[in-house]
């Protein structure tokens, strides 16, 4: 796994020197805090997927919830209410939504990729069937960058991300509960044995995901005058393939943060690098899926060299 | 052993029991839903999917997955359409080289699982963006391939003996042969016994299979398979473009699951999946039938997928304690009980939501039942009429449908307002169908894709169903008339003027579209790029940005092309959500020197246009659209619209002139901050 993370370091190190060369105008300081403040919710997002993935559960119900705590807030905050109390309803919302997937998971006993799949399902079509399409119009003035100035907005929500992040990349290594999640990870049954409430760590990692991805929903709503009701469409998929890309196994128990940070990066620059260095946008979706699969092929091959070294 | 067979009959039974449920309660609320008719076109449209959902059951039994069956499906597609048009190649010699483009992806995911050792959720979320970005790359999004010899068409579009479904014969075979290698073969219990060994993180090698080669077999089939569906679909709709199949794979699966198959591996079967596809299918065409808001399709599937698993997750568990056999039976009824209770709250979402549509769509009284209860048009007739956008959720057609909505109360006509949830011509054909064998007076479609949906439209004229085209036109011969709200011409004409005022006849500028493979925006494009070229020499388009109808997507893409092109002057965004998301983008750099124009929705454009961000904003006037396809539906129903009138009583449009077959509601709205605020859509 260690060998995928290196392999996505020298492409990402390639990318970097060739944009550098090609297009040094991509490291203007206004165009990386600007790529930063637009991925910053998605890499909330998948901070919550590493610990679910590395919990040995998968969550493809995270685009939906993102596009219901959107409207959610959106809502609340046209109704009047003042805008901390709007982020923590609609964390709370979040959480709920991931109660109930882990509750799926947990007590009855359904895969987590079947109860997300359909929490996918369920929750896209109930906000397509309650909104009828319509976006969350005629906000109040201090919505937008929660009431703060653009450039104060903007640190606000790159300190959040860091935050979150930071908080968790240091939990995960040396609190308790994120030793815990690694060993529920990896294998389930020693990790009760060993006596952790697996169903419990279960259940917390998916609460998680839910009030995370409801806070990267604030988060990415304030940035605008208006809420979509259609926002987060894919976003599971990118949250996944960042943490995979990132080195971690989809079967538990093994990645770190910091990958799941890497993977995300890469995958946030391949857009706007493609428009800097001037490559048409239709092949956008293939190079995404190149770089998985390379990581893949890399990966083996680098491991059986490593083999045959020693 | 025996309890875990036992344990599958009981899932399929307590399946069948919904698939029966669903029929008896639609056979009630949909008008014509138990017509052999019916039952015909459910198979007909059933067969892709279940082609995929075939494709994966082997998968899934192995314990894999594979994600890229939908994107293999556009691939094959475009591969097909490029072999036969452009390269000349034979029918029959494309097809095979789609199938052999199926085989070969497949067999690439299965090298990358078996040789490379990645896990199949990740090799193939890889393929699936692969696939489709290579069909993407290959097409540059715009090309797509039609007319194809009829004889091809037969097998998506014709029947046989005048009644079966041409494809019909093609998936029973598949179904057999399915049925033969999971079921009757060495290599359906060499699937199990590796899906068992992955469930209980063993490895099947020790049992002397050969593990690599039957997953070799299981993903390599699951290719080719995903090619037939691919062909089917292309034959079906006329047309072969990129985005064939999007979604699918999700569908494909969920039907699976549905059917019994464990995703952890070793248990699923053909008879399951054929069940859950059933459970699927049905409900999709019973909900069209009733005219019931299709949304409930997705919630209500994924209601009945954790409800099955979870109550027999639960009976497992309770069994694995005390086994007795009254307690068997206890829990066999225990669960057909919470089953039940699931369909039944189904049905009274269902029954709520008839209500709830008839309150907000005809609040002039009851419909169909009590037409004397419409005194607002006594004299007219009360007609059903059913419409059709391009998709639902798009905000453009949510406006259309409130200025619909208006006209069927003024008029005091039923009003059926349904449609693909995202742009999807294989489901605008599906919809059509549902009302056809519903029976209602008259349909307009804002056609998607026109070869596509031309035979289904001509079927519904022949069952003398008045068929009418808006938005965008399907074949003439297909419809009796086309209200034309403004020519693709007429559109790109405007846009590039806006473009030549707003710039001052010279300079740079982008264009940020919807999704790459959007045909509207490609012929929007087309238009745009003649006028520039014929009479604004000057201007200069220096690039074209997806923005996928996002408009988070559209704000990073504007933030970008104004780094990278500091002389660009003018964004041009033409998807409703892109305008407000570049008008951001713009807004928040700061810079004043950039404007941007665009096709998009007054309201919300407001504040970028008052702002002096948005210079401008084109359209024409959507409630009006919506008013007027409704009004000459009741007109062509009634008689009054008919070939050889030049005009119409457009109520509260006034006259509304007739050219040809076309009804012209006329020029698009350039909306700028002088006239706004007189609009509210």
């Amino acid at each position: 796994m260690k060998q995928r993370g290196i392999a996505i370091g020298i492409f990402w190190a390639v990318l970097l020197v060739t944009l550098a060369v090609r297009a040094p105008a991509f490291f203007d300081f206004a165009n990386l805090r600007d790529m930063e403040v637009v991925n910053a919710p998605a890499l909330i997002v998948a901070v919550g997927m590493t610990l679910i993935i590395l919990a040995g559960e998968i969550d493809v119900s995270v685009g939906s919830q993102f596009a219901v705590a959107s409207v959610v807030a959106g809502t609340l905050a046209k109704a009047g209410v003042p805008l901390p109390l709007v982020a923590l309803l609609t964390a709370l919302v979040g959480a709920g939504f991931g109660a109930v997937n882990g509750a799926l998971v947990t007590l009855f006993g359904v895969p987590s990729i079947v109860a997300t799949l359909a929490a996918m399902a369920f929750w896209r079509e109930l906000l397509r069937w309650v909104t009828q399409g319509a976006w969350v119009e005629g906000l109040p003035a201090n919505f937008q960058w929660m009431g703060l100035s653009q450039p104060q907005g903007e640190l606000a929500i790159l300190v959040a991300a860091a935050a979150i992040f930071g908080v968790f990349a240091w939990g995960l290594r040396h609190w308790q509960a994120g030793r815990a999640i690694y060993a529920v990870g990896s294998n389930r049954e020693s990790a009760r044995l060993a006596g952790l409430p697996v169903t419990g760590i279960s259940m917390a990692v998916f609460v998680l995901m839910g009030t995370l991805t409801a806070l990267a929903g604030v988060l990415d709503s304030v940035r605008f005058s208006q809420v979509q009701s259609s926002a987060g469409a894919g976003l599971e998929l990118k949250a996944i393939s960042a943490v995979v890309i990132g080195g971690a196994a989809i079967t538990g128990g093994r990645g770190t943060l910091w990958g799941t940070l890497l993977g995300a990066s890469v995958l946030a620059v391949i857009a706007p690098a493609l428009t800097f260095l001037g490559i048409n946008a239709f092949w956008e979706k293939a190079i995404q899926g190149g770089i998985i699969l390379g990581a893949i092929v890399l990966e083996r091959l680098s491991a059986r060299g490593g083999g045959r070294s020693r | 052993m025996k309890s875990m067979v036992e344990n599958r009959a009981g899932r399929e039974r307590a399946l069948a029991l919904v698939v029966a449920l669903e029929i008896l309660i639609f056979a009630f609320t949909g008008p014509h839903f138990l017509s052999a008719g019916n039952g015909f076109e459910i198979i007909r449209l059933g067969v892709e999917l279940g082609l995929l959902a075939l494709a994966l059951t082997p998968v899934i039994v192995t314990g894999g997955i594979d994600l890229s069956v939908g994107s293999m499906m556009g691939l094959c597609a475009v591969v097909f359409g490029f072999l036969w048009r452009d390269l000349h190649f034979p029918i029959a010699l494309a097809a095979l080289s789609a199938l052999a483009v199926g085989t070969a992806g497949g067999a690439l995911n299965a090298v990358l699982i078996t040789r490379f050792g990645g896990a199949p959720l990740i090799v193939t979320l890889g393929t699936y963006s692969l696939f489709r970005g290579i069909a993407e790359g290959l097409t540059r999004g715009v090309e797509n391939f039609s007319q194809f010899p009829v004889g091809f068409l037969y097998f998506g579009q014709g029947y046989l003996g005048g009644i079966l479904p041409a494809q019909t014969p093609v998936f029973v075979a598949f179904v057999v042969l399915y049925w033969l290698l999971l079921h009757r073969s060495v290599f359906g219990r060499a699937f199990r016994a590796i899906g068992f060994a992955a469930a209980s993180n063993g490895d099947a090698r020790w049992s002397g299979i050969p593990v690599n080669r039957r997953l070799a077999l299981s993903y390599t089939l699951s290719g080719f398979t995903a090619a037939v569906a691919s062909l089917i679909y292309v034959a079906h709709l006329g047309q072969a473009r990129s985005d064939a199949g999007t979604g699918y794979e999700l569908l494909a699966i969920t039907a699976v699951v549905l059917g019994g198959a464990s995703i952890s591996g070793g248990r699923g079967s053909i008879w399951g999946t054929l069940l859950g596809l059933a459970a699927i299918v049905v409900l999709q065409n019973g909900l069209r039938v009733s005219a019931l808001p299709v949304e409930l399709a997705g919630i209500l599937t994924s209601a009945i997928l954790v409800g099955t698993i979870a109550v027999g997750r639960l009976r497992g568990r309770a069994r694995s304690t005390v086994e007795t056999e009254a307690e068997e039976d206890e829990m066999k009824n225990y669960q057909l009980a919470v089953l039940s209770t699931v369909i039944i709250a189904g049905s009274l979402i269902v029954a709520g939501s008839n209500w709830w549509l008839v309150k907000s769509v005809a609040p002039t009284g009851a419909p169909a039942s009590a037409p004397s209860a419409a005194p607002a048009a006594p004299a007219m007739k009360r007609h059903t009429i059913a419409v059709m956008p391009k998709a639902k959720g798009d905000p453009y057609f949510v406006s259309c449908r409130l200025g619909a909505e208006a006209a069927a109360k003024e008029l005091g006509q039923d009003l059926i307002w349904d449609g693909p949830a995202d742009l999807d011509p294989a489901r605008q054909n599906e919809v059509v169908e549902a009302w056809i064998t519903r029976g209602v007076d008259t349909i307009a479609v804002a056609v998607v894709n026109a070869p596509g949906i031309s035979t289904v439209l001509r079927k519904a004229r022949a069952k003398g169903i008045k068929v009418l085209t808006w938005d965008a036109d399907a074949l003439p011969d297909a419809r009796d008339y086309f209200v034309n709200q403004a020519t693709p011409q007429g559109i790109g004409d405007t846009l590039a003027d806006e473009a030549n005022r707003i710039l001052g006849g010279e300079g740079d500028f982008a264009i940020i579209t919807g999704a790459l493979t959007a045909a509207n925006q490609n012929e929007w494009i087309k238009f745009i790029k003649a006028r520039i070229a014929a009479k604004y020499p000057k201007l200069n388009l220096i690039t074209i940005r997806p923005s996928d109808d996002d408009r988070n997507r559209a704000f990073s893409e504007a933030q970008t092309l104004m780094k990278v092109y500091p002389k660009m002057r003018l964004i041009m965004a033409i998807s409703a959500p892109a305008v407000p998301g570049a008008a951001e983008a713009v807004k928040q750099s700061g810079r004043k020197d950039v404007k941007v124009t665009g096709l998009s929705l007054p309201n919300m454009c407001k504040p970028y246009v008052k702002a002096g961000i948005a210079e401008s904003v084109v359209l024409w006037n959507t409630l009006d659209l919506g008013y007027l396809v409704v009004n000459a539906s009741r007109q062509a129903a009634d008689g009054t619209l008919k070939p050889g009138v030049d005009s119409i009583d457009g109520g509260r449009l006034g006259k509304i002139g007739i050219e040809g077959t076309q009804v012209v509601l006329g020029k698009p709205l350039v909306f700028t901050k002088a006239n706004i605020d007189q609009y509210d859509f």
